[in-house]
Protein backbone atom coordinates (compact mmCIF):
# COMPACT_ATOMS: atom_id res chain seq x y z
CA UNK A 1 0.00 0.00 0.00
CA UNK A 2 1.43 3.33 -0.95
CA UNK A 3 1.10 5.97 1.72
CA UNK A 4 0.49 8.87 -0.64
CA UNK A 5 -2.70 7.34 -2.00
CA UNK A 6 -4.34 5.64 0.96
CA UNK A 7 -6.98 3.09 0.12
CA UNK A 8 -10.29 2.84 1.94
CA UNK A 9 -12.24 -0.24 1.04
CA UNK A 10 -16.02 -0.12 1.26
CA UNK A 11 -19.21 -1.71 0.02
CA UNK A 12 -22.08 -0.04 -1.75
CA UNK A 13 -25.28 -2.09 -1.60
CA UNK A 14 -28.24 -1.35 -3.85
CA UNK A 15 -31.25 -2.55 -1.89
CA UNK A 16 -33.55 -2.50 -4.92
CA UNK A 17 -31.42 -5.10 -6.66
CA UNK A 18 -31.42 -7.71 -3.88
CA UNK A 19 -33.76 -10.65 -4.48
CA UNK A 20 -33.00 -12.54 -1.24
CA UNK A 21 -31.39 -15.53 -2.99
CA UNK A 22 -28.75 -15.66 -0.24
CA UNK A 23 -26.01 -16.64 -2.67
CA UNK A 24 -23.72 -14.16 -0.91
CA UNK A 25 -24.14 -16.09 2.33
CA UNK A 26 -23.50 -19.44 0.70
CA UNK A 27 -20.53 -18.09 -1.20
CA UNK A 28 -19.02 -16.65 1.98
CA UNK A 29 -19.53 -19.80 4.01
CA UNK A 30 -17.81 -21.89 1.33
CA UNK A 31 -14.99 -19.43 0.72
CA UNK A 32 -14.18 -18.74 4.36
CA UNK A 33 -15.03 -22.11 5.85
CA UNK A 34 -17.55 -20.57 8.23
CA UNK A 35 -18.64 -23.01 10.98
CA UNK A 36 -22.13 -24.49 10.82
CA UNK A 37 -24.92 -22.37 12.33
CA UNK A 38 -22.95 -19.16 11.83
CA UNK A 39 -22.76 -16.71 8.98
CA UNK A 40 -20.53 -13.73 8.36
CA UNK A 41 -23.12 -11.93 6.26
CA UNK A 42 -26.89 -11.76 6.18
CA UNK A 43 -29.97 -10.68 4.26
CA UNK A 44 -32.64 -8.98 6.39
CA UNK A 45 -36.21 -8.84 5.20
CA UNK A 46 -37.88 -5.42 5.34
CA UNK A 47 -41.64 -5.48 5.16
CA UNK A 48 -44.06 -6.46 3.74
CA UNK A 49 -45.36 -2.90 3.78
CA UNK A 50 -48.63 -1.47 2.54
CA UNK A 51 -52.14 -2.87 2.21
CA UNK A 52 -53.19 -5.65 -0.16
CA UNK A 53 -53.02 -5.54 -3.14
CA UNK A 54 -50.42 -2.76 -2.99
CA UNK A 55 -47.68 -4.51 -1.07
CA UNK A 56 -43.97 -4.02 -1.09
CA UNK A 57 -41.03 -5.85 0.41
CA UNK A 58 -37.29 -5.27 0.24
CA UNK A 59 -34.16 -7.06 1.33
CA UNK A 60 -31.15 -5.61 3.00
CA UNK A 61 -27.91 -7.57 2.75
CA UNK A 62 -25.10 -6.79 5.14
CA UNK A 63 -21.89 -7.94 6.79
CA UNK A 64 -19.20 -6.43 9.02
CA UNK A 65 -19.20 -2.73 8.22
CA UNK A 66 -15.43 -2.33 8.76
CA UNK A 67 -16.08 0.92 10.61
CA UNK A 68 -13.79 3.95 10.60
CA UNK A 69 -14.03 4.15 14.37
CA UNK A 70 -14.61 0.49 15.25
CA UNK A 71 -16.08 -0.01 18.75
CA UNK A 72 -14.90 -3.63 18.64
CA UNK A 73 -11.28 -2.58 18.25
CA UNK A 74 -11.57 -0.06 21.06
CA UNK A 75 -12.91 -2.57 23.59
CA UNK A 76 -10.69 -5.58 22.80
CA UNK A 77 -8.55 -6.21 25.90
CA UNK A 78 -5.73 -7.97 24.02
CA UNK A 79 -5.52 -5.98 20.78
CA UNK A 80 -6.70 -9.07 18.89
CA UNK A 81 -9.03 -6.90 16.83
CA UNK A 82 -7.15 -4.35 14.77
CA UNK A 83 -7.75 -2.00 11.87
CA UNK A 84 -5.51 -1.97 8.85
CA UNK A 85 -4.34 1.10 6.94
CA UNK A 86 -6.89 0.37 4.21
CA UNK A 87 -9.76 0.33 6.73
CA UNK A 88 -10.18 -3.43 6.97
CA UNK A 89 -10.89 -4.58 10.54
CA UNK A 90 -9.51 -8.03 11.33
CA UNK A 91 -9.31 -10.44 14.27
CA UNK A 92 -5.97 -12.01 15.13
CA UNK A 93 -7.27 -15.41 16.15
CA UNK A 94 -4.09 -16.29 18.01
CA UNK A 95 -4.49 -13.32 20.32
CA UNK A 96 -8.24 -13.62 20.93
CA UNK A 97 -9.04 -14.87 24.43
CA UNK A 98 -12.74 -15.37 23.64
CA UNK A 99 -14.08 -12.83 26.13
CA UNK A 100 -16.79 -11.82 23.62
CA UNK A 101 -16.67 -8.18 24.67
CA UNK A 102 -16.33 -7.09 21.02
CA UNK A 103 -19.57 -8.90 20.21
CA UNK A 104 -21.36 -6.64 22.69
CA UNK A 105 -19.68 -3.53 21.34
CA UNK A 106 -20.53 -4.20 17.69
CA UNK A 107 -23.58 -2.13 16.70
CA UNK A 108 -24.38 -4.51 13.85
CA UNK A 109 -24.16 -7.92 15.48
CA UNK A 110 -21.63 -8.71 12.78
CA UNK A 111 -19.48 -10.98 14.93
CA UNK A 112 -19.96 -14.59 15.89
CA UNK A 113 -18.36 -16.88 18.40
CA UNK A 114 -16.59 -19.89 16.93
CA UNK A 115 -17.30 -22.46 19.64
CA UNK A 116 -14.84 -24.95 18.26
CA UNK A 117 -11.88 -22.58 18.25
CA UNK A 118 -13.10 -20.64 21.30
CA UNK A 119 -12.55 -17.31 19.56
CA UNK A 120 -14.59 -14.57 17.92
CA UNK A 121 -14.64 -14.29 14.15
CA UNK A 122 -16.23 -12.17 11.44
CA UNK A 123 -16.14 -10.95 7.86
CA UNK A 124 -12.63 -10.10 6.61
CA UNK A 125 -13.71 -8.33 3.40
CA UNK A 126 -12.15 -11.49 1.86
CA UNK A 127 -8.75 -9.95 2.44
CA UNK A 128 -7.02 -12.98 0.93
CA UNK A 129 -8.97 -12.49 -2.31
CA UNK A 130 -8.65 -8.74 -2.69
CA UNK A 131 -4.91 -8.97 -2.07
CA UNK A 132 -4.80 -11.40 -4.98
CA UNK A 133 -6.68 -8.88 -7.12
CA UNK A 134 -10.05 -10.67 -6.95
CA UNK A 135 -13.49 -9.48 -5.84
CA UNK A 136 -14.83 -10.52 -2.45
CA UNK A 137 -16.70 -13.80 -2.47
CA UNK A 138 -20.12 -12.23 -1.82
CA UNK A 139 -19.67 -9.76 -4.66
CA UNK A 140 -18.48 -12.57 -6.90
CA UNK A 141 -21.56 -14.74 -6.24
CA UNK A 142 -24.20 -11.99 -6.27
CA UNK A 143 -26.33 -12.63 -9.36
CA UNK A 144 -27.95 -9.20 -9.57
CA UNK A 145 -24.92 -7.04 -8.84
CA UNK A 146 -26.50 -5.62 -5.70
CA UNK A 147 -23.13 -5.49 -4.00
CA UNK A 148 -20.26 -3.33 -5.25
CA UNK A 149 -16.85 -3.36 -3.59
CA UNK A 150 -14.00 -0.94 -4.00
CA UNK A 151 -11.84 1.92 -2.81
CA UNK A 152 -13.87 5.04 -1.92
CA UNK A 153 -10.70 7.14 -1.87
CA UNK A 154 -10.31 6.55 -5.59
CA UNK A 155 -12.80 8.84 -7.39
CA UNK A 156 -12.76 6.61 -10.46
CA UNK A 157 -13.79 3.41 -8.66
CA UNK A 158 -17.25 1.92 -9.15
CA UNK A 159 -18.17 2.54 -5.52
CA UNK A 160 -17.19 6.21 -5.70
CA UNK A 161 -19.24 6.70 -8.84
CA UNK A 162 -22.30 5.04 -7.28
CA UNK A 163 -21.99 7.19 -4.17
CA UNK A 164 -21.58 10.34 -6.22
CA UNK A 165 -24.70 9.68 -8.23
CA UNK A 166 -27.10 8.36 -5.56
CA UNK A 167 -28.46 9.30 -2.20
CA UNK A 168 -26.98 6.86 0.29
CA UNK A 169 -27.33 5.91 3.95
CA UNK A 170 -25.43 3.98 6.57
CA UNK A 171 -27.03 1.79 9.22
CA UNK A 172 -27.30 3.07 12.83
CA UNK A 173 -25.27 6.19 12.20
CA UNK A 174 -26.26 7.22 15.74
CA UNK A 175 -23.79 4.65 17.06
CA UNK A 176 -21.01 6.85 15.75
CA UNK A 177 -18.89 4.04 14.41
CA UNK A 178 -18.56 5.32 10.83
CA UNK A 179 -19.52 2.16 8.95
CA UNK A 180 -18.09 1.51 5.48
CA UNK A 181 -21.17 -0.11 3.96
CA UNK A 182 -23.34 2.40 2.13
CA UNK A 183 -26.93 1.59 1.20
CA UNK A 184 -28.73 2.95 -1.83
CA UNK A 185 -32.51 2.54 -1.71
CA UNK B 1 11.97 -13.20 60.48
CA UNK B 2 12.53 -16.78 59.36
CA UNK B 3 11.16 -17.87 62.70
CA UNK B 4 8.05 -15.80 62.22
CA UNK B 5 7.46 -17.32 58.80
CA UNK B 6 7.99 -20.83 60.15
CA UNK B 7 5.60 -20.15 62.98
CA UNK B 8 3.14 -18.65 60.58
CA UNK B 9 3.00 -21.89 58.66
CA UNK B 10 2.69 -23.82 61.89
CA UNK B 11 -0.22 -21.61 62.79
CA UNK B 12 -1.69 -22.15 59.36
CA UNK B 13 -2.21 -25.76 60.36
CA UNK B 14 -5.05 -24.38 62.44
CA UNK B 15 -7.32 -24.46 59.40
CA UNK B 16 -7.20 -28.25 59.28
CA UNK B 17 -8.33 -28.64 62.87
CA UNK B 18 -11.96 -28.27 63.69
CA UNK B 19 -15.01 -29.93 65.12
CA UNK B 20 -17.42 -32.20 63.31
CA UNK B 21 -19.64 -29.35 62.13
CA UNK B 22 -16.63 -27.64 60.57
CA UNK B 23 -15.66 -30.73 58.57
CA UNK B 24 -19.27 -31.34 57.51
CA UNK B 25 -19.55 -27.78 56.25
CA UNK B 26 -16.32 -28.10 54.26
CA UNK B 27 -17.44 -31.45 52.82
CA UNK B 28 -20.77 -29.92 51.84
CA UNK B 29 -18.99 -27.12 49.98
CA UNK B 30 -16.47 -29.50 48.42
CA UNK B 31 -19.30 -31.48 46.89
CA UNK B 32 -20.52 -28.41 44.97
CA UNK B 33 -16.97 -27.42 44.08
CA UNK B 34 -16.32 -30.84 42.52
CA UNK B 35 -19.62 -30.87 40.64
CA UNK B 36 -18.81 -27.41 39.32
CA UNK B 37 -15.32 -28.49 38.39
CA UNK B 38 -16.64 -31.52 36.52
CA UNK B 39 -19.07 -29.30 34.63
CA UNK B 40 -16.23 -26.91 33.81
CA UNK B 41 -14.08 -29.73 32.44
CA UNK B 42 -16.98 -30.60 30.14
CA UNK B 43 -17.25 -26.98 29.10
CA UNK B 44 -13.52 -26.90 28.32
CA UNK B 45 -13.78 -30.05 26.24
CA UNK B 46 -16.89 -29.16 24.30
CA UNK B 47 -16.52 -25.40 24.19
CA UNK B 48 -18.94 -22.66 25.16
CA UNK B 49 -21.62 -24.39 23.08
CA UNK B 50 -22.68 -26.10 26.34
CA UNK B 51 -23.78 -22.70 27.61
CA UNK B 52 -26.85 -20.84 26.37
CA UNK B 53 -24.76 -17.88 25.27
CA UNK B 54 -25.07 -17.26 21.55
CA UNK B 55 -24.07 -14.59 19.08
CA UNK B 56 -27.07 -12.48 20.06
CA UNK B 57 -26.47 -12.77 23.82
CA UNK B 58 -22.75 -13.11 24.26
CA UNK B 59 -22.58 -12.59 28.02
CA UNK B 60 -24.84 -14.39 30.48
CA UNK B 61 -25.04 -15.84 33.95
CA UNK B 62 -21.26 -15.82 34.55
CA UNK B 63 -20.84 -12.11 33.95
CA UNK B 64 -24.07 -11.41 35.88
CA UNK B 65 -22.45 -13.01 38.90
CA UNK B 66 -19.24 -11.12 38.20
CA UNK B 67 -21.13 -7.82 38.25
CA UNK B 68 -22.89 -8.69 41.50
CA UNK B 69 -19.63 -9.75 43.17
CA UNK B 70 -17.73 -6.64 42.14
CA UNK B 71 -20.41 -4.82 44.07
CA UNK B 72 -19.89 -7.03 47.11
CA UNK B 73 -16.15 -6.42 46.94
CA UNK B 74 -16.58 -2.67 46.62
CA UNK B 75 -18.95 -2.55 49.57
CA UNK B 76 -16.19 -3.46 52.02
CA UNK B 77 -15.52 0.27 52.25
CA UNK B 78 -18.86 0.67 53.98
CA UNK B 79 -17.05 -0.82 56.94
CA UNK B 80 -13.69 0.75 56.29
CA UNK B 81 -14.88 4.34 56.28
CA UNK B 82 -16.62 4.38 59.68
CA UNK B 83 -13.96 2.13 61.15
CA UNK B 84 -10.79 3.98 60.28
CA UNK B 85 -11.80 7.47 59.30
CA UNK B 86 -14.37 8.14 62.02
CA UNK B 87 -12.87 5.62 64.40
CA UNK B 88 -16.29 4.15 65.17
CA UNK B 89 -15.14 1.51 67.62
CA UNK B 90 -17.83 -1.19 67.17
CA UNK B 91 -17.22 -1.33 63.44
CA UNK B 92 -13.45 -0.95 63.64
CA UNK B 93 -13.26 -4.34 65.26
CA UNK B 94 -14.94 -6.04 62.35
CA UNK B 95 -13.51 -4.11 59.42
CA UNK B 96 -11.00 -6.88 58.92
CA UNK B 97 -13.84 -9.36 58.28
CA UNK B 98 -15.13 -7.05 55.56
CA UNK B 99 -11.71 -6.83 53.96
CA UNK B 100 -11.48 -10.60 53.85
CA UNK B 101 -14.91 -10.74 52.23
CA UNK B 102 -13.75 -8.21 49.64
CA UNK B 103 -10.68 -10.34 48.91
CA UNK B 104 -12.83 -13.44 48.46
CA UNK B 105 -15.27 -11.58 46.23
CA UNK B 106 -12.47 -10.36 43.96
CA UNK B 107 -11.14 -13.91 43.64
CA UNK B 108 -14.62 -15.06 42.61
CA UNK B 109 -14.89 -12.21 40.12
CA UNK B 110 -11.69 -13.35 38.43
CA UNK B 111 -12.97 -16.93 38.30
CA UNK B 112 -16.29 -15.87 36.77
CA UNK B 113 -14.45 -14.02 34.02
CA UNK B 114 -12.18 -17.01 33.46
CA UNK B 115 -15.06 -19.46 32.96
CA UNK B 116 -16.70 -17.05 30.52
CA UNK B 117 -13.68 -17.06 28.22
CA UNK B 118 -13.45 -19.18 25.11
CA UNK B 119 -9.67 -19.47 25.38
CA UNK B 120 -8.81 -19.25 29.10
CA UNK B 121 -5.26 -20.50 28.50
CA UNK B 122 -4.51 -17.27 26.67
CA UNK B 123 -5.15 -15.17 29.77
CA UNK B 124 -1.43 -14.31 29.72
CA UNK B 125 -2.19 -11.83 26.93
CA UNK B 126 -3.67 -9.71 29.70
CA UNK B 127 -0.60 -9.78 31.93
CA UNK B 128 1.62 -6.73 32.05
CA UNK B 129 5.02 -7.02 30.27
CA UNK B 130 4.43 -10.57 28.92
CA UNK B 131 1.24 -9.78 27.05
CA UNK B 132 0.15 -6.67 25.20
CA UNK B 133 -2.92 -5.54 27.07
CA UNK B 134 -4.94 -2.87 25.28
CA UNK B 135 -4.74 -0.77 28.40
CA UNK B 136 -6.02 2.72 28.18
CA UNK B 137 -8.51 1.83 25.47
CA UNK B 138 -10.30 -1.31 26.60
CA UNK B 139 -12.48 -1.11 29.70
CA UNK B 140 -11.96 -4.82 30.24
CA UNK B 141 -8.24 -4.14 30.54
CA UNK B 142 -9.06 -1.43 33.08
CA UNK B 143 -11.10 -3.95 34.99
CA UNK B 144 -8.16 -6.34 35.14
CA UNK B 145 -5.92 -3.57 36.47
CA UNK B 146 -8.31 -2.20 39.09
CA UNK B 147 -9.47 -5.59 40.32
CA UNK B 148 -5.97 -6.95 40.78
CA UNK B 149 -4.98 -3.70 42.46
CA UNK B 150 -7.93 -3.98 44.83
CA UNK B 151 -6.98 -7.57 45.61
CA UNK B 152 -3.43 -6.53 46.52
CA UNK B 153 -4.60 -3.58 48.65
CA UNK B 154 -7.08 -5.65 50.66
CA UNK B 155 -4.72 -8.56 51.10
CA UNK B 156 -2.00 -6.24 52.36
CA UNK B 157 -4.28 -4.46 54.81
CA UNK B 158 -5.72 -7.53 56.44
CA UNK B 159 -2.52 -9.58 56.43
CA UNK B 160 -0.70 -6.70 58.07
CA UNK B 161 -3.44 -6.28 60.63
CA UNK B 162 -3.38 -10.01 61.37
CA UNK B 163 0.40 -9.99 61.67
CA UNK B 164 0.32 -7.17 64.18
CA UNK B 165 -2.48 -8.80 66.13
CA UNK B 166 -0.56 -12.05 66.25
CA UNK B 167 2.22 -10.20 68.00
CA UNK B 168 -0.34 -9.14 70.52
CA UNK B 169 -0.08 -5.51 69.48
CA UNK B 170 -2.74 -3.08 68.46
CA UNK B 171 -2.10 -2.45 64.77
CA UNK B 172 -0.72 0.99 64.15
CA UNK B 173 -2.39 3.01 61.48
CA UNK B 174 0.82 4.61 60.28
CA UNK B 175 1.75 1.87 57.86
CA UNK B 176 -1.67 1.03 56.50
CA UNK B 177 -3.37 4.41 56.70
CA UNK B 178 -2.37 5.42 53.15
CA UNK B 179 -3.54 2.03 51.88
CA UNK B 180 -6.86 2.32 53.69
CA UNK B 181 -7.44 5.79 52.33
CA UNK B 182 -6.47 4.55 48.86
CA UNK B 183 -8.85 1.62 49.16
CA UNK B 184 -11.88 3.92 49.43
CA UNK B 185 -11.68 5.61 46.02
CA UNK B 186 -10.37 2.33 44.64
CA UNK B 187 -13.51 0.49 45.75
CA UNK B 188 -15.67 3.11 44.07
CA UNK B 189 -13.33 2.72 41.10
CA UNK B 190 -13.73 -1.02 40.66
CA UNK B 191 -17.46 -0.71 40.47
CA UNK B 192 -17.40 2.35 38.26
CA UNK B 193 -15.08 0.62 35.82
CA UNK B 194 -17.38 -2.40 35.81
CA UNK B 195 -20.33 -0.13 35.05
CA UNK B 196 -18.35 1.63 32.32
CA UNK B 197 -17.68 -1.79 30.80
CA UNK B 198 -21.34 -1.81 29.81
CA UNK B 199 -21.80 1.92 29.68
CA UNK B 200 -19.46 2.70 26.81
CA UNK B 201 -21.24 0.71 24.13
CA UNK B 202 -23.04 3.18 21.91
CA UNK B 203 -25.39 0.71 20.24
CA UNK B 204 -26.85 -0.75 23.47
CA UNK B 205 -29.27 1.87 24.81
CA UNK B 206 -30.10 0.00 28.02
CA UNK B 207 -26.49 0.27 29.15
CA UNK B 208 -25.62 3.48 27.37
CA UNK B 209 -27.25 5.59 30.11
CA UNK B 210 -25.12 7.73 32.43
CA UNK B 211 -27.17 6.57 35.40
CA UNK B 212 -25.68 3.07 35.20
CA UNK B 213 -22.54 3.68 37.30
CA UNK B 214 -24.39 5.47 40.14
CA UNK B 215 -27.01 2.71 40.10
CA UNK B 216 -24.30 0.08 40.34
CA UNK B 217 -22.73 1.81 43.32
CA UNK B 218 -26.03 2.30 45.10
CA UNK B 219 -27.03 -1.33 44.73
CA UNK B 220 -23.53 -2.45 45.75
CA UNK B 221 -23.88 -0.59 49.02
CA UNK B 222 -27.09 -2.54 49.63
CA UNK B 223 -26.02 -6.04 48.70
CA UNK B 224 -22.47 -6.07 50.11
CA UNK B 225 -23.38 -4.93 53.64
CA UNK B 226 -26.43 -7.21 53.61
CA UNK B 227 -24.12 -10.20 53.08
CA UNK B 228 -21.92 -8.92 55.89
CA UNK B 229 -24.83 -8.54 58.30
CA UNK B 230 -25.78 -12.18 57.81
CA UNK B 231 -22.15 -13.30 58.07
CA UNK B 232 -21.52 -11.30 61.25
CA UNK B 233 -24.44 -12.93 63.00
CA UNK B 234 -23.13 -16.36 62.02
CA UNK B 235 -19.57 -15.48 63.03
CA UNK B 236 -20.51 -14.24 66.47
CA UNK B 237 -22.56 -17.35 67.01
CA UNK B 238 -19.88 -19.89 66.05
CA UNK B 239 -16.78 -18.08 67.29
CA UNK B 240 -15.61 -16.12 70.26
CA UNK B 241 -15.61 -12.85 68.35
CA UNK B 242 -17.93 -10.36 69.89
CA UNK B 243 -19.78 -8.15 67.50
CA UNK B 244 -21.87 -5.49 69.15
CA UNK B 245 -25.50 -5.07 68.17
CA UNK B 246 -24.67 -1.41 67.77
CA UNK B 247 -22.37 -2.18 64.83
CA UNK B 248 -24.97 -4.34 63.14
CA UNK B 249 -27.71 -1.76 63.51
CA UNK B 250 -25.42 0.98 62.25
CA UNK B 251 -24.72 -1.02 59.08
CA UNK B 252 -28.45 -1.74 58.68
CA UNK B 253 -29.06 2.00 58.82
CA UNK B 254 -26.46 2.57 56.08
CA UNK B 255 -28.18 -0.07 53.95
CA UNK B 256 -31.51 1.73 54.31
CA UNK B 257 -30.00 4.95 52.91
CA UNK B 258 -28.30 3.07 50.08
CA UNK B 259 -31.53 1.28 49.20
CA UNK B 260 -33.45 4.56 49.07
CA UNK B 261 -30.87 5.89 46.65
CA UNK B 262 -30.93 2.71 44.61
CA UNK B 263 -34.69 2.74 44.20
CA UNK B 264 -34.65 6.44 43.43
CA UNK B 265 -32.13 5.97 40.62
CA UNK B 266 -34.09 3.01 39.33
CA UNK B 267 -37.26 5.10 39.35
CA UNK B 268 -35.49 7.89 37.47
CA UNK B 269 -34.54 5.40 34.80
CA UNK B 270 -38.04 3.94 34.59
CA UNK B 271 -39.55 7.40 34.26
CA UNK B 272 -37.20 8.49 31.50
CA UNK B 273 -37.75 5.36 29.44
CA UNK B 274 -41.50 5.01 29.80
CA UNK B 275 -42.44 8.70 29.65
CA UNK B 276 -40.40 9.53 26.58
CA UNK B 277 -41.35 6.22 25.00
CA UNK B 278 -38.55 6.30 22.47
CA UNK B 279 -37.29 3.24 20.63
CA UNK B 280 -34.90 2.72 23.55
CA UNK B 281 -37.83 1.61 25.65
CA UNK B 282 -37.71 -1.88 24.14
CA UNK B 283 -35.21 -3.48 26.60
CA UNK B 284 -37.09 -2.03 29.59
CA UNK B 285 -40.37 -3.29 28.17
CA UNK B 286 -38.83 -6.69 27.62
CA UNK B 287 -37.83 -6.83 31.29
CA UNK B 288 -41.15 -5.87 32.83
CA UNK B 289 -43.80 -6.76 30.28
CA UNK B 290 -42.16 -8.96 27.68
CA UNK B 291 -41.62 -8.21 24.03
CA UNK B 292 -43.45 -9.95 21.18
CA UNK B 293 -44.63 -12.68 23.51
CA UNK B 294 -41.15 -13.31 24.91
CA UNK B 295 -41.61 -13.00 28.65
CA UNK B 296 -39.03 -15.20 30.40
CA UNK B 297 -37.55 -12.29 32.40
CA UNK B 298 -40.88 -10.78 33.49
CA UNK B 299 -41.65 -12.80 36.67
CA UNK B 300 -38.04 -12.47 37.84
CA UNK B 301 -38.04 -8.72 37.47
CA UNK B 302 -41.34 -8.23 39.31
CA UNK B 303 -40.12 -10.45 42.11
CA UNK B 304 -37.00 -8.36 42.31
CA UNK B 305 -39.05 -5.16 42.62
CA UNK B 306 -41.29 -6.68 45.30
CA UNK B 307 -38.32 -8.05 47.26
CA UNK B 308 -36.43 -4.75 47.07
CA UNK B 309 -39.39 -2.71 48.27
CA UNK B 310 -40.14 -5.15 51.09
CA UNK B 311 -36.50 -4.96 52.15
CA UNK B 312 -36.53 -1.18 52.01
CA UNK B 313 -39.57 -0.97 54.29
CA UNK B 314 -38.05 -3.41 56.77
CA UNK B 315 -34.72 -1.56 56.82
CA UNK B 316 -36.27 1.88 57.07
CA UNK B 317 -38.56 1.15 60.01
CA UNK B 318 -36.41 1.39 63.16
CA UNK B 319 -38.41 -1.28 65.00
CA UNK B 320 -37.99 -3.91 62.27
CA UNK B 321 -34.38 -2.89 61.71
CA UNK B 322 -33.60 -3.65 65.34
CA UNK B 323 -35.36 -6.98 65.45
CA UNK B 324 -33.11 -9.79 64.25
CA UNK B 325 -35.89 -11.82 62.69
CA UNK B 326 -37.13 -8.98 60.48
CA UNK B 327 -33.59 -7.72 59.93
CA UNK B 328 -32.52 -11.07 58.52
CA UNK B 329 -35.65 -11.32 56.40
CA UNK B 330 -34.83 -7.91 55.01
CA UNK B 331 -31.24 -8.98 54.26
CA UNK B 332 -32.36 -12.09 52.40
CA UNK B 333 -35.03 -10.17 50.45
CA UNK B 334 -32.51 -7.55 49.50
CA UNK B 335 -29.85 -10.03 48.45
CA UNK B 336 -32.27 -11.90 46.21
CA UNK B 337 -33.75 -8.70 44.82
CA UNK B 338 -30.40 -7.13 43.99
CA UNK B 339 -28.96 -10.39 42.66
CA UNK B 340 -31.75 -10.49 40.06
CA UNK B 341 -31.78 -6.77 39.40
CA UNK B 342 -28.10 -6.20 38.80
CA UNK B 343 -27.22 -9.66 37.60
CA UNK B 344 -29.38 -10.97 34.82
CA UNK B 345 -31.53 -7.83 35.01
CA UNK B 346 -28.62 -5.74 33.79
CA UNK B 347 -26.83 -8.13 31.46
CA UNK B 348 -29.71 -9.64 29.49
CA UNK B 349 -31.68 -6.52 28.45
CA UNK B 350 -28.51 -5.08 26.93
CA UNK B 351 -28.73 -7.85 24.37
CA UNK B 352 -32.49 -8.20 23.99
CA UNK B 353 -33.57 -7.00 21.55
CA UNK B 354 -30.31 -6.97 19.62
CA UNK B 355 -29.03 -3.84 17.94
CA UNK B 356 -30.82 -4.89 14.76
CA UNK B 357 -34.05 -5.85 16.54
CA UNK B 358 -33.70 -9.62 16.88
CA UNK B 359 -34.97 -11.33 20.05
CA UNK B 360 -33.08 -14.30 21.45
CA UNK B 361 -34.24 -15.40 24.88
CA UNK B 362 -31.36 -16.38 27.09
CA UNK B 363 -31.85 -18.83 29.88
CA UNK B 364 -28.78 -20.48 31.42
CA UNK B 365 -28.10 -24.17 30.85
CA UNK B 366 -27.45 -26.68 33.62
CA UNK B 367 -23.72 -26.44 32.93
CA UNK B 368 -23.77 -22.73 33.58
CA UNK B 369 -25.79 -23.17 36.76
CA UNK B 370 -23.54 -25.96 38.11
CA UNK B 371 -20.36 -24.03 37.35
CA UNK B 372 -21.81 -20.92 38.98
CA UNK B 373 -22.77 -22.88 42.09
CA UNK B 374 -19.30 -24.41 42.17
CA UNK B 375 -17.64 -21.02 42.13
CA UNK B 376 -19.90 -19.70 44.90
CA UNK B 377 -19.13 -22.80 46.95
CA UNK B 378 -15.43 -22.22 46.40
CA UNK B 379 -15.89 -18.69 47.64
CA UNK B 380 -17.59 -19.89 50.80
CA UNK B 381 -14.78 -22.43 51.22
CA UNK B 382 -12.06 -19.80 50.92
CA UNK B 383 -13.83 -17.41 53.28
CA UNK B 384 -14.34 -20.17 55.83
CA UNK B 385 -10.64 -21.04 55.80
CA UNK B 386 -9.70 -17.38 56.12
CA UNK B 387 -11.99 -16.99 59.12
CA UNK B 388 -10.72 -20.21 60.66
CA UNK B 389 -7.25 -18.76 60.62
CA UNK B 390 -8.05 -15.13 61.35
CA UNK B 391 -10.54 -15.46 64.18
CA UNK B 392 -8.23 -17.16 66.73
CA UNK B 393 -5.49 -14.67 65.87
CA UNK B 394 -8.00 -11.93 66.35
CA UNK B 395 -9.29 -13.10 69.68
CA UNK B 396 -5.76 -13.78 70.88
CA UNK B 397 -5.98 -17.57 71.04
CA UNK B 398 -3.43 -17.98 68.26
CA UNK B 399 -0.02 -16.37 68.34
CA UNK B 400 2.95 -17.06 66.18
CA UNK B 401 5.66 -14.73 67.27
CA UNK B 402 7.63 -16.32 70.09
CA UNK B 403 8.66 -19.69 71.42
CA UNK B 404 6.76 -19.44 74.66
CA UNK B 405 3.40 -19.02 72.99
CA UNK B 406 3.63 -22.20 70.99
CA UNK B 407 0.77 -22.57 68.62
CA UNK B 408 -1.44 -25.40 67.62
Amino acid sequence: MSTKNKKRYAFVIEISKCIDCKACMVGCMAENNVPVAHSRNWVHQKGPNGVYPDLGMSFEPGNCMHCDNPPCERVCPTRATYKREDGIVLVDKDRCIGCKYCMMACPYNARYFDEEKGVVDKCTFCVHRIEAGLDTSCVHTCMTGARTFGDINDPNSDVSKLLAMNEHHVKLSSAGSGPAIFYIY
Amino acid sequence: MAEIIRNFFKALRQITIGDRKYYMWLAFLSFFIFVGLAAYVQQLNRGLIVTAMRDQVSWGLYISNFTFLVGVAAAAVVLVVPAYIYNFKPIKEIAILGEMLATTAVILCILFVMVDMGQPTRIWHLLPFVGAMNFPSSLLAWDVVVLSGYLVINLTIFLYALYKLSLGKEYSLQFIAPLIILSIPWAVGIHTVTAFLYNGLSARPFWNASILAPRFLASAFCSGPAIMLVLFQIIRKVSRIEIEDKAIFKIAELIAYAMCLNLFLFGAEVFKEFYSGSIHLAPMKYLFFGLHGKTSMVPWMWWSVILNITALILFLTPSTRKNFLTLNTACICMLMGIYIEKGMGVVVPGFVPTTLGEIYEYSPTNYEILITMGIWALGAFIYTLMLKFAIPVYTGELRFESKKNKTA
